[in-house]
């Protein structure tokens, strides 16, 4: 009771420290004033009484030092005192407490990082974005289903009423969330740049300022007449244009167009969603010159537009969501149509956008959650370490305690100490993470079209520094406050050097727990690299080596079908006749990539309960033996029939073909599709492979010989088909300057792109598994070291006494080894008990595969085994007559 | 922490400090300290400075309490009075104190034996 007064007491002087200094000050004076007079009334001369008045109050310093001391938790000369200590302290053990620091920093560090990506996707506003407050983005919402399905883009119409209605916000911006894939017509050669819608305030509402120029306006968004104006992005005027700073006013041909640029934007502004990196914006109204869609400012099913707003002042968002539900259900009642059961929802605008947080949250939730555990071995590590070591400073503690420190003197000197540490890994923690991150990002295959900055910004920063210090308690409290428990006496008689039996026993379970942690971590993460490698062994169906690919649109230069056709059959003329190509051919879009067409197939015309879903690939003839598919019956299409816009002949793969027609031979059978009246028949049949993702069920596919304009080309190469790649693009330049091809890539580089989840996961729980494996080596050699050099002087005995250098050996090993077995064992039994839970993540493995199992037992053994071994010789080596004379 | 190093002669002088406070009613530091003066007929040589550190820690037992008020000269001084918490504080360590002064009283007492 008395102590908790006298806390209470403290913290409130810890906010009115300044206002009780001066108070205290006041009363001291006016205490002196007053015993100066009573000594001048007693007959002193003034300036006697002066200084007798000082000799009777006694040390005013002093005073005001004690009072401060009274209402404040600790004197800061305390502090630094403790501080200078303690760093000394440090410093006499540089190689184990070092050992501490890089153990801390690669658990803290690596968990800095991972936030760093939660960070930059779903805490910080996009770069660039200087209106911080008040931005929210706006998502349809179907009531009626559930997923991430149920969220959709706005329409144009939808848009428009949402940005005339609302009073709650202040502006409503809009912009194609898709991005615009443009040809810029570079002084006669076309080059692939992508652009951005966005409506005329879209600049104006994020606060935007272009940094040369002006930005896009509302009047330049007209839809009655759209002004053909473009703002540049910094990175592609450096890039692409040497930073001409005369660029404003030049004009641009983009998709065979004039513009003209207005503006260029700040740098670092890169748009509000992850991945789009736009090179250019353009008015929305202009839609239609880069979406070769006519109708998307009328169609009020054409869902397409990201749309954000601001927030007025003193508007929160469950006032914002409450008026975009008022506006929902008014759209709903004047078009029932398109809008039944279309809600809207709000979410804060961050670089991943609303609907999809969940899955980024819940990833590197996963991620972090794994994290935590291997720096929860770290924190074990350095626990039993600074046990270990605060057993070797009881002799201190019981000086310092028999001068007259007390208990809560010594805590805080050890707290100070570990504290120290922490500090310093924090430190390290931070660099770490800065690699760490880089690391991550270089793992990204070049091919995926997505930019990524992840600063180390405050709160990235708080975020290091809470873990460090939280880290610095957590491992610090225990062998603090067991270390001050000190007796004195038998100490300092030198009764005994050792630590006592309740030290080792702790000591014990903290290398117990952290064994066992390590078992569970290592478990989970070689599950989860061998279920990834057996994705990634998963055959998708086709070569993946010597194919070069390049994909092709010809419709954004809004060439004529026959002109595309011409394209295509010069293009093909040309890429077979180059040196090493065996074969070549042209595919809607590639299997396993983000593209997608579907449509539905069964025996008869129309609607009927027998329809399968099917996935749709349009290809030209030599496509299945250019990319190595095999025809298991029929035969391929011919180029006739590719010539002709309604050739009424499809090929199916196996798993179509079993479904619909079962233990027959599909070739020469009718099939119908989608709404067509009319049947297609069957020509052959191939074998099935790998189409959505590499995990998938099997999919029923029909491949139709009719090519849209945007194709992929598919090129089969004798050799390495590296060098061929620019071949191919000098080929497209040679049939027709103004085209370019995106994606020209090996097969393999295009892998990448699938297989990248997969390799992600795998490396970093994979480093997770062998930081808790080093760690935890780590933390058991150092014990078991800490602990032989304590008991050098009891093997030099027992070695006197005539015990053998083999039985000491055993001795030191049985040490470790037992809480080795011990931690094995809790550790397989949480593992067991763990994996269930990583059972629907596993693929083609068994969540108790019994090989993982023993495989992690056997392997922590080892490494244990090790690590009690070098002290465990070291013991050996003693020479007992040295042992002896020693202390 | 430092608090502990001289608890006797502290706790004594926080049980003057309350006593006087309880006899004369509301009282500045500096008149305290004559008061202490007086009784303890110059006997008792005292730093009038460590009143202040006894006040306070009186102050944050809850034994005492403080308002500022004007002084009979008419400057402004901080009045310390006892509270009902401390009148009960002063009744227990009156009594320990009797009983300890008595026992060392009979001990010093102690005639030679033989």
């Amino acid at each position: 009771m008395r102590s908790l007064r006298q806390w209470v007491a403290k913290a409130r002087g810890l906010f009115t420290r300044k206002r009780l200094d001066q108070e205290f000050d006041a009363e001291i004076e006016s205490h002196l004033r007053l015993l100066t007079e009573h000594f001048v009334r007693q007959g002193m001369s003034p300036a006697e009484a002066v200084t007798a008045a000082r000799r009777q109050f006694g040390n005013v310093t002093l005073l005001q030092e004690r009072q401060r001391a009274q209402w404040s938790f600790v004197s800061p000369a305390e502090w630094l005192g403790d501080i200078r200590f303690g760093l000394r302290m440090l410093g006499k053990k540089p190689a184990s407490n070092l050992a501490v620091v890089v153990a801390l920093a690669l658990g803290i560090g690596i968990n800095v990082a991972v936030f760093g990506f939660v960070n930059a996707l779903l805490l910080r506003p996009p770069a660039g974005v200087s209106a911080r407050s008040g931005l929210v983005e706006i998502w349809l919402h179907s009531r009626i289903s559930t997923g991430v399905q149920s969220y959709l883009p706005f329409s144009y119409p939808d848009y428009a009423y949402y940005r005339d209605q609302s009073r709650a916000l202040e502006g409503v911006l809009a912009f194609d969330g898709d991005g615009d894939p443009t040809i810029w017509n570079r002084s006669g050669e076309g080059q692939v740049i992508q652009g951005e819608l966005v409506s005329g305030n879209y600049f104006s509402l994020l606060g935007v300022q272009a940094t040369l120029g002006r930005a896009i306006s509302t009047g330049d968004d007209q839809p009655a007449s759209p002004h053909p104006v473009v703002v540049l992005s910094q990175s592609f005027w450096q890039r692409e244009l040497g930073a001409d700073p005369g660029i404003v006013g030049r004009t641009m041909i983009l998709n065979g167009a004039v513009f003209s640029v207005i503006g260029v934007a700040p740098p670092g502004f890169a748009g509000l969603l992850v991945g789009s990196a736009p090179d250019f914006w353009v008015p929305l109204t202009l839609q239609e010159q880069f979406t070769h869609d006519k109708d998307r400012l009328t169609n009020r099913s054409a869902y397409w537009l990201i749309v954000a707003g601001r927030m007025r002042s003193g508007v929160d968002m469950a006032r914002a969501e409450a008026e975009m539900h008022v506006l929902a259900h008014r759209r709903e009642a004047d078009y029932p149509d398109s809008n039944k059961n279309i809600d809207a929802v709000v979410y804060p605008v961050t670089l991943v956008p609303g609907p999809y947080r969940g899955y980024v949250r819940a990833f590197t939730g996963l991620l972090l959650g794994v994290f935590a555990l291997v720096l929860a071995i770290a924190c074990t590590n350095a626990a039993s370490l600074l046990l270990a070591r605060g057993t070797g400073r009881m002799r201190e503690m019981a000086i310092r305690s028999a001068l007259g420190a007390g208990r809560g003197r010594l805590i805080r000197q050890m707290l100070v100490e570990s504290l120290l540490l922490a500090t310093a890994a924090g430190v390290a923690a931070v660099v770490l993470a800065w690699w760490f991150t880089r690391l991550l990002l270089e793992l990204k295959p070049a091919s995926l079209p997505v930019t990524l900055e992840v600063p180390l910004d405050w709160r990235v920063l708080l975020f290091a520094l809470v873990v460090s210090l939280a880290t610095g308690i957590v491992f610090g409290v225990v062998p603090a406050l067991r270390s001050a428990v000190v007796d004195a006496a038998p100490v300092l008689k030198e009764e005994t050097q050792s630590g006592g039996l309740r030290t080792s026993r702790l000591r014990s379970l903290l290398l117990i727990g952290e064994i066992a942690v390590c078992v569970v971590l290592l478990a989970g993460a070689t599950l989860c690299v061998r279920s990834l490698l057996h994705a990634s062994s998963i055959d998708p169906g086709f070569d993946t080596h010597h194919i070069a690919v390049a994909t092709l649109d010809p419709a954004t230069l809004g060439y004529s079908p026959a002109k595309v056709d011409a394209f295509y059959r010069q293009l093909m003329d040309r890429v077979v006749a180059l040196p090493g190509v065996t074969a070549a051919s042209y595919v809607s879009h590639l299997p396993l990539g983000t593209a997608r067409e579907s449509t539905s197939a069964g025996h008869h015309a129309g609607h009927g309960p027998d329809k399968a879903r099917v996935d749709v690939f349009r290809v030209a003839p030599g496509y299945f033996s250019t990319m190595g598919i095999a025809l298991l019956s029929g035969r391929d299409f011919t180029q006739k029939e590719s010539d002709s816009p309604e050739p009424g002949t499809v090929i199916v793969n196996e798993v179509l073909a079993r479904k619909l027609w079962p233990g027959q031979n599909p070739v020469g059978k009718r099939i119908a599709l989608g709404d067509e009246k009319n049947t297609s028949e069957v020509i052959g049949v191939v074998k099935s492979g790998k189409y959505r993702t590499l995990g998938e069920d099997p999919v029923a596919v029909v491949f139709r010989g009719t090519l849209p304009p945007a194709r992929t080309l598919v090129l089969r190469t004798a050799g390495d088909p590296r060098p061929l790649l620019d071949e191919v693009r000098r080929s497209v330049q040679a049939v027709d300057p103004m085209m370019a091809a995106t994606g020209t890539q090996t097969m393999e580089e295009y892998m990448a792109l699938p297989l990248f989840p997969a390799r992600a996961i795998g490396l970093l729980l994979g480093a997770s598994g062998l930081l808790a494996v080093l760690l935890t080596a780590m933390g058991l050699f150092g014990v078991i070291a800490y602990v032989v050099a304590q008991r050098t002087h009891e093997i030099g005995v027992r070695m006197a006494l005539g015990a053998g250098r083999s039985d000491v050996l055993r001795m030191v090993l049985r040490q470790g080894m037992v809480v080795t077995l011990i931690g094995l064992c809790i550790g397989l039994a949480g593992a067991f008990a763990g994996a269930r839970l990583l059972a629907p993540l596993l693929y083609g493995i068994g969540a108790n595969d019994p090989a993982t199992l023993i495989g992690v037992a056997a392997g922590i053994t080892a490494v244990a085994m090790l690590a009690c071994y070098v002290p465990a010789r070291r013991a050996m080596r003693v020479d007992p007559a040295v042992a002896l004379r020693y202390e | 922490m430092g608090e502990k190093k001289s608890d006797v002669l502290q706790g004594t002088l926080d049980l003057m400090v309350l006593k006087t406070l309880y006899a004369m009613g509301p009282l500045h530091g500096f008149g305290i300290a004559r008061r202490i003066e007086q009784l303890s007929d110059e006997v008792l040589q005292l730093n009038e400075g460590t009143v202040y550190t006894s006040l306070l820690r009186l102050q944050q037992q809850g034994w005492i309490d403080s308002k500022w008020g004007t002084s009979e000269n008419n400057r402004k001084a901080r009045f310390y009075s006892i509270t009902r918490q401390g009148k009960k504080q002063l009744e227990l360590e009156t009594e320990n104190w009797e009983r300890i002064a008595a026992v060392i009283g009979r001990v010093l007492r102690l005639e030679r034996q033989g």
